[in-house]
């Protein structure tokens, strides 16, 4: 038990409606809905960095609502609170939204690692560093990422990143079945190139990360989109049973006739729906096989389902995001997020490991690198990550 | 390379179905519907027997067959037409053609009752009059003359008149078939699972429901009876019943009539706050700030005292948020118990296949799995809480609503 409130610094690329920082940064000023209660985290986000601050952003209403949080010019400023010496005991990087110049692969080009560096600036001056939660991939530079990773080992700090489609509910309710094997998995989901595909790798990884003998690494990955996506459908490249038990997991199949609200489609129907369809399809060190596809058009959801030894049916369940907008009002699915971020600021230790998010940002990079390359294979020799997932589920069950 | 997949995925099926299974006939069933257009109930429910419905991981295709349909009300935009021709069965002028398939003897081995949706007058109590009784009674007139009875489903509440609605359930005990109606929400997926242990001590529970009456405070009402009636002792029925309207459902809360505790822990389980959350996005304790006042320019309030003394409050909070939640205190249990029904998304409304699920199971096995005594319960629940309405919000005592039943132990909600 910390005898304090842990103080943290926030540092974020843009705060405005329905940005990441906006959803991650309220809710540690204005709590959320956790646990059947209003939860106020037991801690007290004192600083906040904002790289664009445009017509519409937040971060001067939130400041002169919450006034013990200031914003400061500069990274450095804000993690010393504007003294010599780094003044806070957590720090949360939001590098989502705001514009960014696009790389000539189509990544945009957030500042995660730059945001990183000048807070690994001031860890080093300070002789100390805190525990750092870096939200979605660590860079859309794989170098960047890694370099991120080695420099919070150096520095000894506990890390957390990652997706919330990890942690958020699922439904049905089920976590992956502790020391079965599983020969293949994969996971239906909608949204673009280097941005939602990630949601969909760490939909998987979160899964199979639980198989025996933990996670390998992945050796090689390809991409296929448009009509690469569907003759591969049609050489079964991927199991097409798997994908259409993740469809069976869907609540926003889109129909496919008119006058019908819930139909399942034909392959030839899902490539009338599904317009530019991409799927990363990849390999582990140990052998399992998975393919995260984005079919746009057919589902606006996020489905998995994997094929276990000697189960007579394919496992199954939905990652479901509350979403708005339309669905939904609030992005609940940042709750447990948040929530799993604050247990390490107070206990000192990351709730799951880094080495996830590590490694998804390694495909979400291979996935891009080979949708460039023409959708050729490649080889994934700096992704034989071996890590062991948390013993604990961490999804939002309660 | 597809080939060998379905081709395996077929011999598999195969050796795994039982031969009985395999030699039991496909059963027909007769929808008697008022209204056969796109997201109307009789659509998106009859319709998952025609294309079949995602459940447990699949697309379930059901067992069963429509083998004719009785639609009261024929729109521009009917759909009734098309579907009878795609599917090879008769849309019938008559309830009783119907359920005979235009022959002489009933000829089907089940009966869907689905009379939500139509252009139906209301009545000075604001309920619409959909003629769910006048189509039992001409199921059941079919049933007596031919001397043999089939499960019977009814969607939402029985009747908007109680008298009718037990007169429903009545005529289904005295005939001894299968029974079973309601809303989806008992049934569809909890954020997060919550089930109250049978025969736990509730001291209080409250749910907060939106949209308009007398369709969404039924459903609201059910959701709320499904859990409240895992309590000890079972359901006994409602002693009294009370609704309020604006500013005095405020005067109510402040006066402890429902509790704030209550309403902060169901409303911490919604995913559309309004107001403040739609402007900048924000989380929001709307009570604690008072926004909720705010939010909803005409609150409702539906109070219900039940026999053995517990109290429950149903607050149709329209403005403030568009979901459905509850919350309970249990005796001696710290923490309140608090979840979300979850309403997927339209068009889909994938919760209503787990009804269907449900009336798929009572067809195949003769058994309705939860009590329509829940149903009928509710509808009479409802029918008070409106007459107190139009009798300037007075308390009124329901002796007539002494309805027991027990719940099933099992839960009916769907975890798969």
């Amino acid at each position: 038990m910390q005898a304090q409130r842990p103080k943290l610094a926030a540092i974020t690329t843009v705060y405005r409606k329905y940005s990441h920082a906006q959803h991650i940064v309220d809710r540690f000023l204005e709590g959320y809905g956790w646990n059947g209660a209003h939860h106020h985290p037991p801690m007290d986000l004192v600083a906040l960095y904002v790289d664009q601050v445009g017509a519409d952003d937040l971060s001067r209403n939130r400041a002169a609502r919450f006034p013990h949080m200031k914003i400061y010019p500069t990274i450095a400023e804000t993690l010393t609170c504007g003294t010599e010496k780094l003044a806070v005991d957590g720090v949360v990087i939001v590098g989502e939204h705001g514009n960014y110049p696009r790389t000539e692969k189509g990544q945009v080009q957030y500042p995660r690692y730059q945001f990183f560096e000048q807070m690994l600036t001031v860890f080093r001056a300070s002789r100390r560093s805190v525990p750092v939660f870096s939200d979605k991939h660590l860079s859309w530079n794989w170098q960047w990422a890694r370099q991120m990773y080695d420099s919070a080992k150096e520095l000894g700090f506990p890390f957390m990143a990652g997706s919330s489609l990890p942690v958020t509910w699922r439904i049905p309710s089920v976590e992956f079945p502790a020391g079965r094997r599983v020969s293949e998995a994969l996971c239906v989901c909608y949204g673009g190139v280097d941005s939602y595909d990630f949601h969909g790798l760490e939909t998987i990884q979160s899964m199979v990360e639980r198989r025996p003998g933990g996670e390998t690494g992945v050796k090689w990955l390809q991409a296929f989109r448009g009509d690469r996506f569907w003759e591969a459908c049609r050489q079964a490249v991927w199991p097409l049973d798997l994908m259409n038990a993740a469809l069976a997991r869907s609540h926003t199949l889109a129909p496919v006739r008119a006058g019908f609200n819930d139909v399942f489609p034909t392959l030839d129907e899902m490539r009338r729906l599904a317009r530019n369809p991409v799927a990363y399809r990849y390999e582990h060190e140990d052998g399992i096989k998975c393919t995260m596809m984005l079919m746009d058009g057919l589902v606006r959801d996020f489905n998995f389902a994997a094929r276990l030894d000697g189960a007579a049916k394919p496992f199954s369940t939905q990652m479901y995001l509350p979403m708005p907008d339309g669905r939904t009002t609030l992005a609940n699915f940042f709750s447990p997020q948040v929530n799993n971020v604050e247990k390490m600021f107070l206990t000192g230790k990351a709730a799951y490991p880094v080495e996830r998010t590590l490694l998804t940002t390694g495909l979400t990079a291979a996935g891009v690198d080979s949708l460039f390359a023409g959708q050729t294979r490649v080889e994934t020799p700096h992704l034989a990550i071996r890590y062991q997932a948390a013993a604990e589920s961490t999804f939002w069950r309660t | 390379m597809i080939r060998p997949i379905t081709r395996r995925g077929f011999l598999q099926a195969a050796a795994t179905v039982p031969v009985l299974a395999q030699q039991a006939e496909t059963k027909r069933i007769a929808v008697i519907a008022t209204v056969y257009k796109y997201l109307s109930h009789a659509q998106h429910m009859a319709d998952r027997f025609l294309v079949g419905y995602p459940f447990g991981g699949e697309w379930h295709t059901p067992d069963v067959r429509i083998a004719s349909l009785y639609v009261d009300q024929k729109p521009p935009d009917d759909l009734s037409g098309q579907r009878a021709k795609e599917f090879g069965f008769e849309v019938y002028p008559t309830i009783a053609e119907a359920l005979r398939c235009g022959g002489s003897k009933l000829a089907v081995d089940a009966v869907l009752i689905i009379a939500e949706h139509g252009d139906y007058p209301r009545n000075d109590k604001g309920q619409i009059l959909y003629p769910r009784y006048e189509f039992f009674e001409q199921v059941v007139k079919v049933f007596e003359a031919e001397g043999r009875s089939v499960p019977v489903y009814n969607d939402k509440h029985l009747s908007f008149s109680f008298e009718k609605a037990k007169a429903m359930r009545d005529h289904a005990r005295r005939l001894g078939f299968p029974m079973l109606a309601g809303s989806a929400l008992p049934v569809t997926w909890r954020l997060p699972e919550l089930e109250l242990p049978l025969g736990c001590e509730v001291e209080s529970a409250l749910m907060v429901g939106t949209g308009e009456s007398d369709a969404m405070d039924f459903h609201a009402l059910e959701a709320m009876q499904c859990m409240l009636e895992r309590r000890r002792g079972g359901e006994r029925g409602v002693k009294s019943v009370q609704m309020l309207e604006g500013d005095a459902v405020w005067k109510a809360g402040e006066e402890g009539r429902w509790s704030k505790e209550l309403l902060t822990s169901a409303l911490s389980r919604s995913d559309t706050p309004q107001g403040l959350t739609v402007t900048d996005g924000r989380t929001q304790d709307l009570v604690a700030s008072g926004e909720v006042r705010k939010l909803v320019a005409n609150p409702a309030a539906y109070f219900i005292e039940y026999r053995d003394g517990v109290s429950a409050t149903l607050l149709m909070l329209t403005g403030a948020v568009g979901d459905f939640n509850f919350a309970a205190k249990l005796k001696r249990v710290p923490q309140i118990q608090s979840t979300q029904f979850f309403l997927s998304p339209v068009p889909n409304v994938t919760y209503s296949a787990c009804l269907v699920h449900k009336i798929e199971q009572m067809i195949e096995t003769g058994v309705a799995p939860y009590p329509v005594e829940r149903t009928l319960l509710v509808s009479g629940v409802l029918e008070s809480c409106l007459t107190s309405r139009a009798r300037g919000h007075a308390r009124l005592e329901t002796p007539h609503l002494a309805v027991a039943y027990q719940a099933p132990k099992e839960s009916q909600y769907c975890r798969v």
